[in-house]
């Protein structure tokens, strides 16, 4: 639950300071131009949190299930289907 | 391998499964809606932007400033000016890049396609050719050389 | 089973068969040992670019060759073929029918495959495989040019001349009793991969007769000279193959359909999600064809839309995803090496999709475009997921198709050895695109962190090269020497090992 609701939180961040910083910024003028790349790494860089934010958690997931359900796990226990022998 | 199959087809709760897609929904327009509001700020062109043009050739690139002058493989430009590419090719599709300034455009023959930048660090930096064009394409360099003229 | 070397057919009988198994056999010996040829171009691409400067190729027109029929040749001559030869085994009996619904019609569309395969590898032409014009019009020399295209037409008749058989078995000849509700996921996959190639392949076979057209100088099609424009050929080339790349995931997703399951010893965790993504896949597959072409020069609203339309297709793939891991929970998991290859190619098919969302962006387009970042993201695909998941099942069905077993030490350190290299190898090639790298180049200027970026690139391929020596031998000698498998239940799991009803073949 706090994991969603602090997720939420940093996904609400990543979205609100770049628009700040758009109503802030400068025009167009000389030598007051936007630097593409900054708006470009800096987009690559928001993507590059949230994707490896969810990689971390889809990854550890996977670590975990093949741990825990290993038929070697201490704790492992027959399914529920294995006693009809089909599934 | 038969399925256990009555009425609803797993025969248990899903919900988990909805709210999953829910949040990946959720991520996808972030993404979408970031991804449309970066591209729209950095494709308007500013009005002042001087105009290069930029050609492409197996296997190198000329440019042409507004003034007439022209440069072949090298591009002399000033710190702190807007500069409009309006490129082409002359023969087979290229793409002109520029990696350290983010620069990237096909240069397609028949086909003139727009792309601006403001350069604000002085220097030389390289320019590649990023679409197979044969031979020599992974030598169709060129490099940028952006000075500070002051004021 | 049909290839049992211990009693073995005289060749001429499985090559003039009709039979689904021996057809399918074809289709998988054909397909591996594409697999090998194209792999070991890639080496040769590797060791070349291990460093700046000439290693082993002279010229960079031969390397242009060289990757050319690399791409050419693992997508149409390995993974396409691969997904048909276990179609050709498993659809009849998957829906409970004697045979394919046209038995001569499938070994036609087989025996299209080795000519067009000669055909490419003959001509080694050096546009990629894309073959955009106008350097595939004006500027590519031929006969190379003309053979490739020759060879894709074959290809592509012969794609099309497979799906209607896999439509028309499935839809028409499966038994009354078999609601296609109910039908395994698996067929499934082949139903829905087999429509997609129904409807975008033969854009590409207008595309390849008017490429064709247009070298011969009897049409403009493609050419400015002439009135045309080469931006219309990207257009039907990735009208065809973005959905080809769901033609070519959907197989591999369907195989881990049957693995997960069996090994995990549960069902699926919910048939009518597998079937809905597959669905979905297919309808929403065909909205996002321009996201190759964002860097053309098209309009902000076009790029909008094909963004759209590309992260449309997600949530069916995070669904497959959420399916796998919720089979295995609950479980009690052999982790055997069929299932090994599943879980890498779940855990590298999240990455390849969470560097394609990226990609979906459109600005960082200007960043990724034609660079080592989409050659990492794509093999993450083709290498992380599909030869995964294709291997993986190969190994599954090798009881199935040889009576033996393999050898399951070799199987498992096959296994450890690709998912390293292939974390090696294409992790890597996404840095190496941020830092500007093109694709497609011969050589490259002395930059430190290419150089470096690339040395690591180069062991993990010959790390995966090595893996795939193993796989030839494990392949080769337990077919001949293996100890015979126990067919009721090979792999030890409890339950049945395959669907009841067994292919029966004829000469046996």
């Amino acid at each position: 639950m706090k994991l969603i609701i602090g997720s939420g939180v940093v996904l609400a961040l990543l979205a609100i300071l770049p628009s700040i910083q758009y109503v802030l910024a400068a025009g167009d003028s000389t030598g007051e131009y936007l630097d593409r790349r900054v708006e470009i790494w800096g987009l690559f860089y928001r993507l590059m949190i949230v994707a490896f934010t969810v990689g971390t958690v889809v990854s550890g997931l996977i670590v975990w299930l093949v741990l825990r359900f290993r038929e070697s796990n201490p704790k492992a226990k027959p399914t529920s289907y294995e006693a009809s022998g089909s599934w | 391998m038969r399925h256990q199959v009555r009425g609803k087809m797993s025969g248990h709760s899903t919900w988990p499964e909805w709210v999953y897609v829910g949040v990946v929904v959720a991520l996808l327009c972030y993404v979408g809606a970031e991804a449309w509001n970066i591209e729209r700020i950095i494709e308007h062109v500013p009005e002042d932007a001087k105009l290069i043009k930029v050609q492409g050739q197996q296997w190198l690139w000329t440019f042409e400033h507004e003034d007439g002058t022209k440069e072949i493989g090298e591009l002399h430009l000033e710190k702190g000016k807007a500069y409009k590419f309006e490129v082409t090719s002359k023969d087979v599709i290229h793409s002109f890049n520029i990696h350290d300034y983010t620069v990237l455009m096909d240069a397609v023959p028949g086909r003139i396609n727009t792309v601006w930048f403001s350069p604000n660090v002085e220097g030389e930096f390289p320019i590649q050719c990023r679409e197979y064009c044969g031979l020599i394409h992974y030598n169709m360099r060129g490099t940028l050389i952006v000075e500070d003229k002051g004021a | 089973m049909v290839l049992e070397l211990q009693k073995p057919r005289p060749i001429w009988q499985i090559m003039f068969s009709t039979h689904h198994t021996d057809v399918g056999l074809l289709y998988l010996i054909t397909s591996l040992a594409f697999m090998f040829m194209g792999g070991a171009l890639a080496l040769l691409l590797r060791v070349e670019l291990f460093s700046p400067g000439v290693q082993l190729i002279a010229d960079s027109m031969t390397y242009n060759r060289i990757f050319t029929v690399h791409g050419t040749t693992l997508i149409f001559l390995f993974i396409l073929p691969s997904a048909s030869a276990f179609g050709n085994y498993l659809v009849p009996i998957m829906v409970r029918y004697k045979d394919m619904a046209y038995p001569k019609l499938n070994a036609v569309a087989f025996w299209m495959i080795p000519p067009a395969g000669a055909l490419i590898w003959l001509g080694f032409a050096d546009f990629t495989w894309y073959a955009y014009p106008t350097y595939s019009v004006i500027s590519a020399p031929g006969p190379a040019a003309d053979m490739w295209i020759f060879g894709l037409k074959m290809l592509g008749v012969s794609s099309i001349l497979g799906s209607i058989n896999f439509v028309v078995t499935i839809m028409k000849c499966k038994h009354p009793d078999l609601p296609l509700s109910k039908m395994p996921l698996l067929a499934w996959a082949y139903l829905t991969s087999s429509l997609i190639t129904l409807v975008a392949v033969p854009t590409f076979a207008a595309a390849l007769l008017m490429l064709l057209t247009d070298r011969l100088g009897a049409s403009g099609f493609f050419n400015p000279v002439m009135g045309g424009d080469p931006i219309a050929y990207q257009h039907l080339f990735w009208f065809t193959f973005h959905p080809e790349v769901y033609i070519l995931v959907i197989p591999a997703i369907g195989f881990m359909y049957e693995i997960f399951p069996r090994f995990s010893r549960k069902p699926i965790f919910s048939h009518s999600s597998g079937m809905a993504a597959f669905i979905l896949l297919t309808i929403v597959g065909f909205a996002s064809w321009a996201h190759h072409m964002y860097a053309t020069g098209m309009s902000f609203t076009e790029k909008t839309v094909f963004m759209v339309g590309t992260l449309a297709a997600v949530p069916a793939s995070a669904m497959h995803t959420f399916n796998f891991l919720a089979t295995m929970w609950g479980g009690r998991i052999k982790f055997a090496t069929p299932i090994m290859w599943a879980v890498g190619g779940i855990a590298l098919f999240f990455s390849a999709g969470a560097g394609g969302v990226v990609n979906s962006a459109m600005p960082l387009d200007f960043i990724t475009h034609d660079s080592y970042w989409v050659v990492g993201h794509f093999h993450l695909f083709v290498m992380g997921t599909i030869l995964f998941g294709t291997v993986g099942f190969i190994y599954y069905m090798f009881p199935y198709v040889t009576g033996r077993m393999y050898n399951e030490t070799l199987g498992k350190v096959h296994f450890i050895l690709s998912f390293i290299g292939t974390v090696m190898v294409f992790f890597t090639q996404h840095i190496l695109g941020l830092y500007g790298m093109p694709r497609r180049i011969y050589d490259y200027p002395a930059y430190p962190e290419w150089v470096q970026m690339n040395i690591i690139v180069s062991i993990g391929a010959f790390i995966i090269g090595i893996s795939m020596a193993i796989f030839l031998v494990n392949l080769i000698w337990s077919s001949a020497k293996g100890k015979p498998a126990d067919m009721d239940d090979p792999f030890g799991l409890g339950g049945k090992y395959y669907f009841p009803y067994q292919a029966k073949n004829p000469s046996h």
